[in-house]
């Protein structure tokens, strides 16, 4: 086989016995973490990790939604946005987090549906400008190429599809996923930024025997930067998950998220372990 | 099945130069320790010369890596390099004088367990991905020491979180004048993961060369000094931050023409194009 004819070789399959290690050095972790912790503040260190790992699952599923076309895309040859998924999710991602983070002090409720709402807001912004350009500067229509209607509005698409493309633009399903990507994202990563906040808040003053107010620009630098770290490993595990290009939730790709889930679920739960030991050890 | 599309042809082979790189990075980390015993900070420069090394390696290790069409692009390597890299990092700063060894063991777990998910659990049966994702981790953690050594002045956590503001004379403990208070280390983050992921993005491709991508590495890893010596104003004595900011400066500026010397041979030497493998983008 030529190397030019190669294709990368993750395929849809699922690996059982690799998920099923990947669930048992989850609990393992999860275990781990509740003898380390000191008796008394268990619970609240339990409930910390389960929130990351939840955060983690959200980013690594949401990724899935967002329309990432790559470098085709940038040619006009394939639909989505025309750059890489760790680039798209760190956007999208990073900016719900902050927004979050402006609102961490209303609850987590308010905090988590903020960061949702300002990462959807600026996949909306990014799918839309991305549309601007494709329409009115490179003049091609959207036009899907793994679907003959789209699902949501049922208009076909094989007619607006050049020859030799696999689809280009953004069609209407590929919009609506890269803003449902977007929410669940910055909902992701600000549950993990809240938690580890929340953590660091409660036990840095004993730790380094200051006030609360002294400890805060170390708390909140520690939990943004382990909050940024882990929704970059989720955000680039996903995008080997999906290996390239992906047009959104209507894509046969789609239906590997399960193999991301279990990933998301273990990697956050490690990084999770680390962040929250740097506090209880 | 995989198919590597760019094989090393000659150069120095990879176990070399990530030996090399480990070896001088750790070496570099703990010379900067002479600042607790002599109790100035001038050595802080040695973290800087930490961070380019490993710059250096991880750089090839992308290389290594990328080689294989992993379809994600290259900064999606860098990027994972150094997420997993500060959570070892800061975990590992609370064992004080041991901290780079941790660092070292920390990170190599964490990029081994990402590897088996990214390998195993998410299929993508790449032969280099474990081995990969363990060294990009270390380099990581490596390069944001490096920084923090170079910035604060020490790699303890004390240091990475304590600072102190002089007021009319008075000098007060401050945590916001710290590397991790102030946020620093979100700068240190970018900066190192840039300088890893983009020498081999704009060096790749059939013309690839491996002494003018790693010289590339070098001049991004010393123009990332230049700017944390100027941060490192903030903390660390004047004189100390100016000895890194000429080191950086001196190291940036014979990189530069070297990579301009070593663009212009290749440039002159590139005969024979090949197509472009369509490996990327599936």
């Amino acid at each position: 086989m030529s190397a030019v004819a190669a294709k990368p070789a993750a395929g849809g399959a699922m690996n059982p016995t690799a998920m099923g290690v990947g669930i048992v050095i989850l609990l393992i972790l999860v275990g781990a973490c509740y003898y380390i912790a000191p008796f008394d503040s268990r619970m609240m260190v339990l409930s910390v990790l389960i929130g990351i790992i939840l955060g983690g699952v959200l980013i690594g599923f949401g990724v899935h939604f967002v329309p990432v076309g790559g470098a085709p895309a940038a040619m006009g040859q394939a639909p989505g946005i025309a750059t890489g998924v760790a680039m798209l999710a760190a956007g999208g991602g990073l900016a719900g987090l902050f927004g979050g983070a402006w609102a961490a002090e209303q609850g987590t409720v308010v905090a988590v549906v903020t960061g949702g709402i300002g990462g959807g807001l600026m996949m909306a912004i990014t799918c839309m400008m991305v549309n601007f350009i494709y329409v009115f500067g490179m003049g091609i229509p959207a036009a899907s190429g793994k679907v003959k209607n789209d699902p949501i509005t049922g208009d076909s698409q094989a007619e607006f599809k050049s020859q030799g493309t696999e689809g280009h633009g953004l069609p209407f399903i590929s919009f609506v996923g890269g803003v449902i990507g977007g929410l669940l994202a910055g909902a992701g990563g600000t549950l993990i930024y809240l938690m580890l906040l929340d953590l660091y808040k409660a036990t840095l003053p004993t730790m380094m025997q200051a006030t609360e107010t002294q400890i805060l620009p170390i708390a909140i630098s520690m939990a943004g930067m382990f909050a940024v770290g882990m929704f970059l490993v989720n955000s680039v595990l996903t995008a080997y998950n999906i290996t390239g290009t992906i047009e959104g939730p209507h894509d046969p790709k789609f239906k590997r998220w399960p193999r991301s889930v279990v990933a998301s679920a273990v990697a956050s739960a490690l990084c999770g372990v680390v962040a929250i030991l740097i506090v209880v050890m | 099945m995989t198919v590597k599309v760019e094989v090393v042809e000659g150069g120095v082979p990879h176990t070399t130069i990530m030996a090399a790189g480990l070896i001088v990075s750790l070496i570099c980390l703990y010379l900067s320790y002479l600042n607790v015993i002599t109790g100035k900070e001038w050595f802080s420069f040695f973290g800087g010369l930490a961070v380019v090394a490993a710059l250096i390696w991880g750089s090839h290790t992308i290389k290594v890596l990328c080689s294989y069409g992993i379809g994600t692009g290259v900064p999606s390597a860098g990027m994972i390099s150094f997420g997993s890299g500060v959570i070892a990092m800061l975990l590992a700063t609370k064992f004080g004088l041991a901290a780079p060894i941790v660092a070292l063991v920390l990170a190599a777990v964490i990029g081994l367990i990402l590897g088996y998910l990214s390998n195993e659990v998410l299929n993508m049966k790449i032969p280099a991905m474990v081995q990969s994702l363990t060294e990009l981790a270390v380099v990581g953690a490596f390069t944001l020491m490096g920084f923090a050594v170079m910035i604060g002045g020490g790699f303890t956590f004390a240091t990475l979180t304590t600072g102190s503001i002089t007021i009319l004379g008075l000098s007060l403990p401050s945590y916001q004048a710290s590397f991790l208070g102030g946020c620093l280390i979100a700068v240190a983050f970018l900066l190192g993961a840039i300088a890893i992921q983009h020498p081999f993005n704009a060096c790749l491709g059939p013309g690839w060369t491996q002494d003018r991508m790693l010289m590339l590495t070098a001049e991004c890893g010393f123009l990332s000094m230049i700017m944390a010596a100027v941060m490192s104003f903030a903390l660390v004595p004047a004189g100390a931050a100016l000895i890194s900011l000429i080191i950086g400066i001196i190291g940036w500026a014979y990189s530069y023409t070297k990579y301009f010397e070593l663009s212009k041979r290749d440039a002159a030497a590139w005969l024979d194009a090949k197509p472009i493998p369509d490996v990327e983008g599936h």
